[in-house]
């Protein structure tokens, strides 16, 4: 058993509002087709279709950064964790904050400031063009295919828990709202692009965000604001753990045992710790959220803002999972492992009745969607630019345009047939190995791009593809793949790792780039100058050869476009060539 | 497009890097993000060791149900406010007024 399809045990669905769901998601639905369509008309080049013209405000931003937090197993399911183990589930949840300050710190400023569309325009600074835009796409295109998976998963998800009441998963009822939300997400970015995208997140941000402080507010009510009465109940109505441990302390998750036929505890929970915190904020398709900025400042701002507004959000969903199991009681709550994310949907059901849990059905299918279509945005992205550039080509603008348009319906068309044949088998291993990735290839390969001199192409070449082999060997023979009963086969046993990958393939992908560079003798010391006065400045000087044709030498598009539009929109940047 | 510069534009941004200014500008940088992360990392790497090596430190009770587990994590989202807001607020007063001179110089220039 691993993902939706394969069918979690059956439980009794006393919550789902189906005919509310649906009667909630589709005027959602149509307010973003009204959102995206009028961002429609600002669209005139490629860069305004894929980094809303680096037009988007530091509180925007930082809204549809939140928004792209939340997702099925960042709220829903986690509410349903923090209930059932407690306080190793909230360092889970701790970590998700903790991690977000990676964000702050080393990514959104600098990352802005050297500018461009994907990480391949970093790379390219400190290597040789065509590898260091392949790396790029790899990392990109892995990470979107394994994430894209997940999320039709979730959209499966919330359609057999929220839109159904059978006990049983519905299947053919998870392929269709698959097929219909995936074929709407992607409309959503055929015609918005990231305008769109970006005003999506940011209603989707508005929407959860809301829901949950209200949520919030109906538990402490309950409780006369006293949380010292509440942690009592949590405590008391708690699960009992078979091995005698406390809701409220550690040991649930990190006790021996804690994970099936493994002596790898607490070493497991803690890799997964330390993977969250140095992975979690590596994702390719979070990055886009920096490039779209006014600014490296305002990319910095909306990082900024963003962690703290996760920071409150996340303890918000401690409250709501301890109050959870206070309010429902042990057998009120999802008590497995598979039945996680129904301790949500039935505290809001046991709160409001079914017009509360209708319209957490209809909000949390519009959320996964914004999630695919968001994700749908960076692979394209990545796919256009980083293997047009791979390749050499520049296309005209107008000509590039339509390319990304035609992307946009091929590879979203493409993700649909092939991910909803993935998600049965893998949707389980997907997440965390993605944020496994981000921790072996993306944090290393961007920590040494801006911050080691002596970096070159085959430290990066080493960086990328080393962490991704690691990573990938160890997914293959860890308890997600075999010899656990939650695992895709159960019956055979050749796991080795209990523990998340990150935890070991993060150091080793620092040192395959550490030995990889110094068994090179490439040295571009001119390129490292270039890139810490451009991620420190956002200084650019226009190439001076000649002004006409030179600019076209930029890896943006609006570079080329003749209007004065394209300048005017950039000045905002502050960057007289108009291009970063 | 750092392959495609021609070596003038390349010279350029070495004789800003080797600057006064600018080398000012990133050990300033530099420093700040090190030390922020070496804090703020070592404590969420203790906090983690803990939760996992010494679990009865965090089950002992300071307020009612509430035990050094709890004010743990508590501090530790704290600890993510004051971090970002602390490097919102350094970056504007202290690094911003520095770039944005060099920016101008280099920028400037060209014109």
């Amino acid at each position: 058993m691993t993902g939706v399809l394969a069918a979690p045990p059956p439980i009794d669905n006393t919550w789902a509002a189906p005919a509310i769901a649906i009667a909630v998601a589709i005027p959602l639905a149509i307010l973003v087709f009204a959102l995206v369509n009028a961002a429609r008309g600002g669209i005139r080049t490629p860069n305004d279709f894929l980094l809303a013209g680096k037009r988007v405000g530091a509180g925007q931003n930082a809204l549809a950064m939140m928004g792209a937090f939340m997702m099925y197993s960042t709220v829903i399911i986690i509410i349903g964790h923090v209930a059932l183990n407690g306080y190793d589930a909230i360092l889970f949840v701790t970590a998700f904050a903790v991690g977000s300050v990676l964000g702050v710190l080393i990514y959104a400023g600098p990352m802005r400031n050297v500018g461009g569309h994907t990480m391949g325009d970093l790379f390219v600074l400190r290597a040789r063009e065509r590898p260091a835009r392949i790396a790029s796409a790899v990392v990109t295109l892995v990470t979107y295919t394994m994430f894209m998976v997940a999320m039709l998963g979730a959209i499966g998800l919330v359609a057999t828990r929220m839109f159904d009441t059978s006990p049983e998963a519905n299947l053919p009822l998870a392929a269709v709202a698959m097929v219909v939300v995936g074929l709407v997400a992607i409309l959503w970015v055929y015609m918005g692009g990231m305008p769109g995208v970006t005003r999506m997140l940011v209603l989707k941000a508005i929407l959860v965000g809301s829901f949950v402080v209200v949520l919030t507010v109906v538990v402490l009510a309950k409780y006369k604001l006293n949380i010292i009465d509440l942690l009592d109940d949590a405590e008391a109505n708690a699960n009992p753990d078979k091995r005698g441990y406390d809701l409220l302390g550690p040991g649930r998750l990190f006790g021996e045992n804690s994970t099936p036929n493994s002596g790898q505890d607490p070493w497991v929970h803690l890799s997964k710790l330390v993977s969250v915190v140095i992975g979690g904020m590596g994702m390719p398709w979070l990055f886009m959220r920096y490039y779209v900025a006014t600014s490296g400042r305002d990319a910095r701002r909306s990082a900024g803002w963003a962690a703290m507004f996760t920071a409150g959000f996340y303890q918000l969903l401690i409250i709501i999972g301890l109050g959870a199991v206070a309010l429902l009681g042990a057998k009120g709550i999802g008590t497995n492992y598979h039945h996680r994310d129904t301790t949500l949907p039935r505290l809001v059901d046991d709160f409001g009745g079914e017009w509360a849990s209708g319209l957490l059905g209809g909000v949390a299918m519009i959320s996964v969607a914004a999630i695919f279509a968001a994700m749908l945005i960076n692979a394209v992205t990545s796919y256009t630019k980083d293997i047009n550039a791979a390749r050499g080509r520049q296309p005209e603008p107008a000509a590039e345009l339509k390319e990304i348009r035609r992307n946009v319906l091929v590879i979203g068309i493409v993700s649909l047939v092939a991910g909803a044949a993935m998600v049965p088998v893998f949707t389980r291993i997907f997440i965390p190995t993605v944020v496994d990735l981000g921790a072996s290839t993306v944090l290393p390969a961007i920590v040494y791009s801006l911050f080691w001199r002596r970096f070159n192409t085959r430290g990066l070449m080493w960086t990328v593809y080393g962490g991704l082999a690691v990573t990938v060997v160890m997914v293959a023979f860890s308890n997600g793949v075999s010899g656990d009963p939650n695992s895709w086969w159960p019956n055979s046993d050749f796991k080795i790792f209990d523990i998340e990958p990150g935890l070991i393939a993060g150091p080793l992908g620092f040192l395959f780039g550490y030995l990889g560079t110094i068994t090179s003798s490439e040295r571009n010391d001119a390129g490292f100058a270039e890139m810490q006065v451009r991620a420190l400045t956002g200084a650019v000087v226009p190439p001076r050869n000649d002004p006409s044709t030179g600019s076209a030498n930029l890896p943006t598009g609006s570079v080329g476009v003749p209007n004065g539009s394209a300048d005017k929109r950039d000045r905002g940047s502050r960057t007289p060539s108009g291009a970063h | 497009m750092g392959t495609k510069n021609s070596a003038a534009d390349g010279d350029r941004y070495v004789a800003v890097f080797d600057s006064a200014q600018f080398t000012a500008l990133r050990r300033r940088s530099n420093a700040f993000i090190g030390w922020a992360s070496v804090i703020f990392y070592g404590w969420w790497l203790l906090v983690i060791l803990l939760a996992a090596f010494a679990p009865d430190f965090y089950r002992q009770d300071l307020v009612g149900p509430i035990n050094v587990g709890l004010l743990a994590v508590f501090l530790s989202f704290n600890l993510v406010v004051v971090v970002a807001s602390v490097y919102m607020r350094f970056a504007r007063t202290q690094l911003d007024p520095l770039s944005e001179r060099i920016r101008a110089d280099l920028e400037g220039g060209l014109r």
